[in-house]
């Protein structure tokens, strides 16, 4: 076997542009960039420092990986969205709850209110409840036509029963409206109209942007002189293709947390931990299981819109490395304020007016940043004090992490590490791995390929039997997404079974993980 | 009577029909959604009191019966539930001049409320349990007499089930029976009643209680008080003598989730971590059926037990309690009408396979003082 190819690693955040250059298990060069507003530049930048400091020649690459935050911030702060249609196939079913009823009325400024209901549809066992209503279909694509909107999003009753009614429907659309650019409910959800809808919706209305930020920066790395393969990172950490990112931008909403949670399980060799990324205004822990991140059980919002997208289960405390201090001892307060990226002029250290919990750390010895003199007049008690509630703060953040009381190891990550000293309550040990600043780029550059399943499978034919053919549809789902046949495991199975019915179907959660195929890593 | 005309109070009413569904009912997220559209398109809930009908006012509660997988996909039809109350009133022969719900926790307490609003119905501040069950028998309405049946079931394609049965228990099964024919997910009218039934026979202010429990918590909240309290402090003013107290305040050790024939079976293990054994137990069966520390039982059917997310307050049903979460559970007494001894025979804690009498929660807590 020939020697593995460099991979570059980015990391596309609101602020940096992170990129690492891996070769095997090793980081041989990081470095962080600002952000620019057309993202490509930042990307530039970032990738020629470090192509520039491992010495290596851009077509020397084996592969690209970029994780970036672009689509989730633009969702939240409602920019670069584009007005989409809703086409619910439904009927004579749903109608009581029209699409983006509960919808936050800034998003439907911006993304409109269109919406259609026509006939069709399936019951929860894969039966046709109604045929679908082609004639309604054509006339909605009509009407969309005539109002001059290209992003669809189609959902259909038990679509991840029966996703061919959808493709019949978004068929039928684009006979009519050839320029349609339409999302499946089915490829971007699970069981839950409402929610699965919602998210083909988010994801509709991102299109454009994707479109412009792939094209932005799979360019940018052509002006640098990279040949290699671009893969972009998904929420559960694994890889999609280009092709696929700009279509479906909506599986790299959270790729941020998901890179940074598996990077510091790379860098520190740890498959079972919490990771724990201690910034400037706030701490966010996330659980890593078997080198992936657990993700959230119940329905998230994403910018006020609940869908059933399955993000990494992150909590996030509001005490970082800015964190005002207030209050004498024993009654000192932290927060839940904090100086955020003002630290460097308001923290006490920096000659600020300001006591932040850097500063506390400083003068407890625990970090060398900034003017010690200035934070020599702080008591121990109020030291001591401090310290003490940082502590118990974040323990009862592991606590509420944890999934069992056995102590758990702790990865940090990020600038903040500096507050914590003493060993952690629950904890078996604390890792503060080197690159732990560039750790979502090595996330990035670590990625793997999946296969998911999420459907009802009828048991009559026996449990075992039903759970088998789950775990080939998603072994077959990890192969077609490029994963090296024999590297792929199933790293999740969860059944549910239908309550209330008397009734044999499970709903039957399944994904599969794998090596990508080209990468020779 | 009162209306309900804005979101916040329908997402109140939502939260506070899961405290109420002492962990069953299912999620009333569908409803709250309905609701909230109805009021986006300008009109609003009326809800009355039970003494605001006149004795020969015509009384029905409607109900969604189903598959909680389903229902989240078949949603609510408002052609449905016009036509069912269309099919009802032609059945009758007579106009109806109020909704009622039959189980005001979790789900259904909304559906009265959606049809009501969209049709200009009033709903009465009511309900024939006060809490959830698991069966179409198990209400104060059966137990004084009145007939679930005659009652009309509808699918959304026009499938149409006329039920008269001779006893309200066998109605439970026929009814499942028919919506496991129709694709799991119905919705009938039941227990026509009149409106001095209803005023003898109610749960009484139930729907106001929903919507004062829910705001108690978002408002505690909102001013960073304990929401625990505030709730705690609602649910002890002096309503028919009802009582609440704190049970238990601790972290999830142990879930155990089960299916047998339909229904949702499970025992949570809960931790104060003083302790290497986990000293706070609740068996539960579809709702939350009894809960004990140490072994000796602290609330027990019909009594309502409520677990609560021990940050926010956010009322859980059983199918969202999971390992690691930290709770703080409320035990709460039944209306006085629940505790009957003829009530007791259709809903006590025999009724669910538990051998042991029935015991009031406050007689429970001056038994033994609970530490926490």
């Amino acid at each position: 076997m020939s020697a593995p190819r460099p991979v570059l690693g980015v990391d596309v955040g609101g602020t940096n542009t992170d990129a690492v250059i891996m070769i095997g298990e090793e980081v041989v060069a990081a470095a962080k960039r600002t952000t620019t507003p057309d993202v490509g530049d930042g990307l530039i930048a970032a990738a020629q420092a470090v192509l520039g400091t491992a010495g290596i020649a851009p077509d020397a690459l084996g592969t690209v990986m970029i994780g970036t935050t672009q689509f989730i911030n633009a969702f939240v702060q409602r920019r670069d969205l584009t007005a989409v249609a809703a086409v619910r196939v439904s009927l004579p079913k749903a109608d009581g709850i029209p699409p983006m009823v509960g919808w936050p009325a800034d998003l439907i400024e911006v993304v409109g209110r269109h919406s259609y209901m026509v006939g069709g549809g399936s019951f929860y066992d894969g039966r046709d409840y109604a045929p679908l209503d082609t004639a309604g279909l054509e006339q909605a694509a009509a009407d969309i036509r005539a109002r001059g909107i290209r992003s669809i999003a189609v959902t259909s009753n038990f679509a991840p029963v029966r996703p061919d009614i959808e493709q019949k429907a978004a068929q039928i659309i684009a006979s009519v409206h050839p320029d349609a650019d339409i999302t499946l409910s089915s490829e971007v959800g699970g069981l839950g109209l409402i929610d699965r809808e919602n998210a083909a919706l988010i994801n509709a209305s991102l299109r454009n942007l994707s479109r412009k930020v792939v094209t932005s920066l799979r360019d940018a790395l052509g002006r640098v002189g990279v040949k290699a393969p671009i893969y972009f990172s998904q929420n559960d950490g694994t890889l999609v293709s280009t092709e696929y990112a700009t279509r479906f931008p909506i599986v790299t909403c959270s790729a941020g947390p998901t890179n940074s949670i598996r990077g510091a399980a790379f860098l520190t060799g740890i498959q079972d931990a919490i990771v724990m990324d201690i910034g400037g205004t706030t701490t966010d822990l996330g659980f890593l299981v078997r080198g992936f991140p657990r993700e959230t059980a119940t329905a998230h919002l994403i910018g006020g819109v609940r869908t059933n997208f399955r993000m990494p289960d992150v909590l996030s405390i509001a005490l970082g490395g800015g964190t005002l201090v207030r209050g004498a001892p024993p009654a000192v307060r932290l927060g839940p304020d904090s100086v955020g990226y003002e630290l460097d002029r308001r923290a006490l250290v920096f000659g600020g007016k300001e006591l932040t919990t850097t500063d506390v750390a400083v003068r407890a010895g625990q970090a060398a940043i900034g003017d010690p003199a200035r934070v020599r007049a702080v008591p121990d008690a109020m030291v001591q004090s401090v310290l003490d509630r940082i502590h118990t703060r974040i323990e009862d953040a592991i606590d509420q992490m944890k999934t069992s009381s056995k102590p758990v190891p702790v990865i940090l990550v990020g600038g903040g590490h500096i507050l914590l000293s003493r060993s952690l309550r629950g904890t078996s040990q604390v890792h503060r791995p080197k690159h732990a600043d560039v750790a979502n780029a090595v996330g990035a550059a670590i990625s793997m390929v999946s296969g998911r399943v999420d459907r009802l499978f009828d048991f009559a034919i026996g449990r075992e039997k039903a759970l088998e053919q789950a775990r080939e549809e998603a072994l077959a789902a990890a192969l077609a997404a490029g994963a090296e046949p024999g590297s792929v495991d199933i790293v999740e199975l969860t059944e549910l079974p239908m309550t209330h019915m008397r009734t044999t179907a499970v709903q039957v959660k399944v994904r599969a993980v794998g090596r990508l195929a080209s990468g020779e890593r | 009577m009162f209306s309900i005309t804005n979101d916040i109070d329908v997402q109140d009413m939502a939260r506070g029909a899961v405290l109420l569904g002492s962990g069953g009912g299912g999620d009333p997220y569908v409803g709250e959604l309905y609701l909230r559209n109805q009021l986006a398109e300008g009109r609003s809930a009326k809800i009355i009191k039970a003494s605001e009908l006149p004795d020969d006012a015509f009384v029905l509660s409607i109900a969604g019966v189903g598959a909680p997988t389903v229902i989240v996909e078949h949603l609510v039809s408002t052609n449905t539930l016009l036509r069912l109350l269309e099919a009802s009133e032609s059945f009758y022969g007579r106009r109806i001049d109020a909704l009622i719900s039959a189980e005001i926790g979790g789900v259904n307490s909304m559906f009265p409320l959606a049809l009501g609003t969209r049709a200009g119905l009033p709903v009465v501040d009511g309900d024939g349990m006060g809490r959830a069950f698991p069966h179409l028998e198990m209400t104060t309405f059966g137990v004084y007499g009145c007939g679930a049946t005659p009652s009309i079931l509808m699918d959304d394609s026009g499938n149409v089930a006329h039920v008269r049965t001779t006893a309200n228990r066998i109605a439970e099964d026929v009814v499942r029976s028919v919506c496991a024919a129709l694709g799991s997910m119905i919705f009938g009218s039941f227990y026509p009643m009149s409106g001095r039934q209803v005023k003898q026979l109610a749960v009484h202010d139930t729907v106001s209680h929903t919507l004062e429990i829910g705001r108690r918590i978002r408002q505690a909240r909102e001013s960073q008080a304990d929401p625990v309290a505030g709730v705690l402090e609602f649910l002890n003013a002096p309503h028919e003598g009802r009582h609440a107290r704190e049970l238990f305040n601790g972290r999830i050790v142990d879930v155990l989730h089960e299916t047998r024939d339909g229904w949702h079976w499970g025992r949570v293990l809960i931790s104060s971590g003083a302790s290497e054994e986990p000293e706070f137990r609740i068996e539960i069966q579809n709702e939350y059926l009894v809960a004990r520390n140490r072994g000796r039982t602290v609330t027990i059917v019909p009594d309502l037990i409520a677990v609560l997310d021990a940050e926010s307050a956010e009322p859980l049903t059983a199918e969202m309690l999971a390992y690691g979460q930290r709770v703080r559970v409320i035990g709460y007494s039944a209306a006085p009408i629940m505790r009957r001894p003829e009530c007791l025979k259709v809903f006590g804690p025999r009724l669910f396979g538990i051998d042991e009498d029935f015991r009031p929660v406050e007689d429970l807590s001056a038994e033994e003082p609970v530490r926490a």
